[in-house]
């Protein structure tokens, strides 16, 4: 074992340890702080990059803080889907910090400058632990530390929509994060341990029980809130509309994903998903509930007005997709939901700073005010329109292999209902992306309010933009070694 | 058949060729509208000469293939040169160079993006038609798709938006039910999309029922490229408000690209013998006869002329169909060189209706008396696809007619003949009148007996652009040489019939 051992904690605590010293550089230099910020997350993505291959044969790269061994220590562990996520996490967070300085120096008052980068490496580097740690307490820790970090971050501009959007979010995401916690609590009361791999050890000899099933169940509600799962899913639209664009990026494109992620995590490391007796009814229910919201988000967002809101619905949908991959229980559909978090933590990041360039430069919010907009914007538009794209899940973006595998997952598992759901929400994902497309570049723009030459976003912003929607193409085409691993790992899962 | 199967960068060379006309639009100067656009025309010849290139090899019965990118197993973007692929990638770039020309008189304003999507819709179906397999074959198909949308709507009219409104919803549809199709394919196909000689699905890996899904939903997918009735809605639409060019090749190309499509799965995806076993053809059949019939009884009716000739487009690509649900040799021979011989005649058709619209500002035939004294050459074009397109001997046409004739008696089902010569009829009552009109009737013809005729004289030489008369003279040309010299080598019969061969030994 080499050095790439303390990897996996060094791209946590970076992030969470300069999060923490980065209010003294404020009150020296403030104009420092958002290059600043981008050094700990440089370091994480860089730290990510160098652990790809170094994954050892058994799966999982296990890290014992402080040398304690679990399941009394603190265990960091970092399987092929975990390091995967570590790394999407990384890239977007970075590419939504590379963004953010000319936008928030536009929408953020002085005061708050500092405070909104110290949150954004928090955030960041909670995300990053929440996706990797080894024991569910810790689980519930950094999920607190993200969730409290959201809280104020959408909050940030202060002004009264924003902060009642964060209230709003507060009043569903604290009951949950209760609920999360009496969940730990009653498995801790079952089994007498913390650790994931030792809690799979001990649910599988000890079988069902009722509070295996009711700690289970508060799983289930606690993070489908965080995931914005139907019909839990009511404090998203605000939230990811009135937010910052950046932060509507993190948290569409990153925060309901490492949520789902989480679940995933329960359902098959910790309560084994061969163990029907507790997951089995509870599964059935997501399976619905999570139709639901392909097809309740997809018709939402058709009928928004507010470009954000649109998008934020579109994400509810999308959610929907993943769980249906999640609860199809075979490695295609597994596979399909987690390539479906690279993409559309890509495409949905994309989107949302696209909006904010939009609204950087011109102040627009309504859909109807991009009739035209292409001709002072084109970059903003393209990057847009590559993004919509892997939305619908149209070849040869990254959304159509994912939308693929989660098919061909509902399949395999025999669940034909919900693989024509996912083909209907493909069809209204087409109607609401292909509407903004259509006004971008078809639509005469008879107000005028779009001037050849007036100028797009500047560069620090159109480059993440172009990035992320290079991203979807890239990865659409170049999908084979990813999907081959992620395959494998979900074998591995099951 | 020898399987000679060489690697060969020139398929990928004659996919990313037409980009050239991307870089040329975007870097020439503004003012340089000639030189730009003719760019772009050079940009389509060259095209047309690589893919030319690969000629001697495709007889030869070498196939070349070049790997772009892999997902898993079994699901590979990939690109390889097949006979048919070949056969459909020739005709495609022959009438994208013809109609690429004729589009640099034809369009007067924001022809950057006309060009620029033109030259992208030929990449894409390019790449159509050089695809290993179903999944490479529907990620072409989608860019096409949405390629095509802004020639279709290129005019901006009110008309024009709802006309590629209709279509997009036409195509999403489509583009949903193939996603389905592919994906039930993969899982009932054993994770194979290849395209084999004689089909890869088989009863062993999955139930009748199962792969009977797999085909209509396939028959659905491409059907509404294919113009099957009743998926035809965006058809008649779509054609009188595109730009004659893009109608062109909206009915030459861009119809037939489903109809390969309903090719590659009857031929390399099910294969005759499963076919015939799952009495699919069946469905295919009728669907096929009727709409035949019907788009021709449709045809009947319009007055609009580009309009007319998109009902008879709908009809025709059926002669396809219908030759493919024979399971005959003669019949699949017809069905498949049909493919080419369509695109000639109705790309013709086409350019000759812009060339009046241009010209005269006519859109109606109740309106074009005596337009062939002022256009007589694209009249006299025009008067020799339309005879062709009703079977008259010599013309492509006929052969077409002959073959599945010849078909439908060795498949023992003479009914299909009378649809044929019912078609053949009714082509004819849609098409003389035209002639009729543009010829033997002029302004002021209805005079009393007695009273002077002032019959118009042949304008020759003071009509149209050479960019405009030239691809309709040899479009023109093609449907009577094609027609006469038909085992020429490069000329259809001589791919088709070694893909027929081979499966109806």
């Amino acid at each position: 074992m080499g050095a790439y051992r303390h990897f996996p904690i060094l791209m946590i605590t970076v992030p969470l340890v300069c999060a923490v010293l980065l209010p003294f550089l404020g009150y020296l230099r403030e104009r420092w702080v958002p290059r600043a910020a981008l050094v700990p997350l440089s370091v994480s993505t860089l730290l990510g990059l160098l652990l790809v291959g170094k994954i050892p044969a058994q799966g999982y790269l296990s890290y014992h803080l402080g040398g304690w061994e679990p399941p009394f220590g603190i265990e960091i562990r970092v399987d092929y889907i975990g390091l995967f996520l570590l790394l999407v996490v990384c890239g977007i967070s970075l590419l939504a910090m590379v963004f953010s300085p000319r936008y928030i120096g536009k929408e953020v008052s002085g005061g708050r400058l500092t405070a909104y980068y110290v949150l954004f490496l928090l955030m960041s580097g909670a995300m990053l632990g929440f996706v990797a740690t080894g024991d569910v307490f810790n689980l519930f820790v950094f999920m607190e530390i993200l969730a409290l970090t959201s809280y104020a971050l959408v909050a940030i501009t202060g002004n009264r929509n924003a902060v009642r959007a964060a209230f709003k979010y507060l009043l569903m995401g604290a009951p949950s994060s209760i609920m999360v916690l009496l969940a730990i609590g009653l498995l801790y009361s079952a089994t007498g341990s913390l650790n994931m791999a030792d809690l799979s050890a001990r649910i599988a000899e000890s079988g069902y029980t009722e509070v295996l099933v009711v700690s289970f169940i508060l799983f289930v509600i606690g993070f489908g809130v965080k995931a914005a799962l139907f019909p839990l899913h009511m404090w998203l639209p605000d939230a990811h509309s009135i937010a910052p664009s950046p932060i509507s990026a993190m948290l569409s494109g990153l925060l309901v994903e490492v949520s789902a992620f989480a679940l995933l995590r329960l359902t098959f490391s910790v309560f084994t998903a061969g163990n029907d007796a507790i997951i089995g009814g509870t599964s059935e229910a997501v399976s619905v509930f999570a139709a639901a919201a392909v097809l309740y988000g997809g018709i939402m967002a058709i009928m928004q007005k507010d470009l954000k809101v649109m998008i934020a619905y579109s994400t509810i949908s999308h959610i929907g997709y993943i769980f249906l991959g999640i609860t199809s229980f075979t490695k295609e559909g597994l596979a399909g939901a987690m390539y479906h978090m690279l993409d559309h933590g890509l495409a949905k990041a994309c989107l949302f700073l696209c909006a904010g360039c939009i609204i950087y430069v011109k102040g627009y919010r309504r859909i109807e005010d991009l009739k035209g907009a292409w001709r002072q914007m084109p970059w903003t538009c393209f990057a847009f329109s590559v993004a919509a794209i892997s939305v619908i899940g149209i070849p040869p973006t990254a959304g159509f292999i994912s939308k693929f595998y989660l098919i061909y997952g509902n399949f395999t598992a025999e669940r034909w209902p919900y693989a024509l759901v996912l083909l209907v929400g493909a069809i209204l994902a087409a109607v609401y992306c292909l509407r903004v497309i259509y006004y971008m570049f078809f639509q005469p723009d008879k107000r005028g309010a779009w001037e050849e030459g007036g100028g797009d976003a500047p560069a620090s912003m159109l480059a993440p933009v172009c990035l992320l929607a290079a991203g979807t193409l890239f990865f659409g085409v170049f999908s084979g070694l990813i999907i081959d691993s992620l395959l494998k790992a979900a074998a591995f899962l099951l | 058949m020898p399987d000679k199967s060489a690697f060969s960068v020139i398929p990928l060379v004659a996919v990313l060729l037409p980009w050239f006309s991307l870089v040329v639009i975007t870097a020439s100067p503004k003012k340089a509208r000639g030189l730009r656009l003719w760019l772009c025309a050079l940009g389509a010849l060259a095209t047309f000469g690589v893919v030319l290139s690969l000629l001697p090899g495709i007889l030869d019965g070498n196939t070349y293939t070049i790997k772009l990118a892999s997902v898993v197993e079994g699901l590979e973007m990939r690109l390889t040169v097949d006979t048919l692929g070949y056969y459909f990638s020739l005709i495609l770039a022959f009438l994208w160079l013809l109609a690429t020309v004729y589009s640099i008189s034809y369009i007067d304003h924001k022809e950057n993006r006309f060009f620029v999507f033109m030259a992208l819709c030929e990449s894409f179906l390019i790449g159509c038609a050089f695809s290993a397999n179903m999944f490479t074959y529907f990620i072409f198909y989608e860019l096409m798709t949405f390629g095509s949308y802004p020639l279709i709507i290129h005019e901006e009219t009110a008309m024009a938006r709802r006309a590629g409104y209709k279509y997009l919803v036409y195509a999403i549809s489509a583009g949903t039910v193939l996603f389905f199709a592919i994906v039930a394919h993969y899982f009932w196909g054993d994770g194979q999309l290849g395209f084999g000689s004689y089909g890869v699905l088989s009863l062993e890996f999955a139930g009748r029922a199962a792969l009977m899904t797999v085909f209509f939903t396939y028959l659905a997918g491409f059907g509404v490229k294919a113009a099957i009735m009743p998926l035809h809605g965006w058809v008649p639409d779509a054609h009188p408000a595109a730009p004659s060019p893009a109608s062109a090749l909206l009915s030459g190309v861009i119809l037939k690209a489903g109809a390969f499509g309903i090719i590659r799965v009857c031929f390399n995806v099910f294969g005759v013998e499963l076919m015939r076993d799952l009495k699919v053809h069946v469905v295919m059949a009728v669907l096929a006869c009727i709409t035949i019939v019907v788009a021709s009884v449709f045809a009947l009716t319009q007055d609009n002329l580009k309009r007319r000739l998109a009902y008879s487009s709908i009809g025709q690509v059926s002669y396809i169909i219908l030759g493919l649900s024979m399971l005959s040799h003669d019949g699949a021979l017809g069905g498949v060189m049909h493919l080419t011989h369509h695109a000639l005649m109705k790309g013709c058709l086409f350019l000759c209706a812009g060339v009046i619209l241009v010209k005269t500002g006519k859109k109606n035939i109740s309106d074009m008396k005596g337009i062939g004294y002022k256009l007589p050459i694209t009249m006299i074009c025009f008067s020799v696809c339309a005879l062709a397109m009703m079977g008259t001997p010599p013309s492509v046409g006929f052969i077409t007619k002959w073959l599945l004739g010849s078909g439908s008696l060795e498949a023992g089902l003479p009914v299909y003949v009378i649809v044929l010569l019912v078609s053949a009829l009714l082509n004819a009552a849609y098409f003389l009148p035209i002639i009729y009109t543009a010829f033997f009737r002029w302004e002021g013809d209805e005079a009393e007996e007695g009273e002077e005729h002032h019959r118009p004289k042949l304008a020759f030489g003071k009509e149209a652009d050479h960019e405009m008369v030239v691809p309709i003279v040899i479009l023109a040309a093609l449907v009577v040489i094609v027609g006469i010299w038909v085992t020429v080598p490069g000329f259809p019969y001589s791919f088709v019939s070694k893909v027929v061969g081979i499966i109806f030994p």
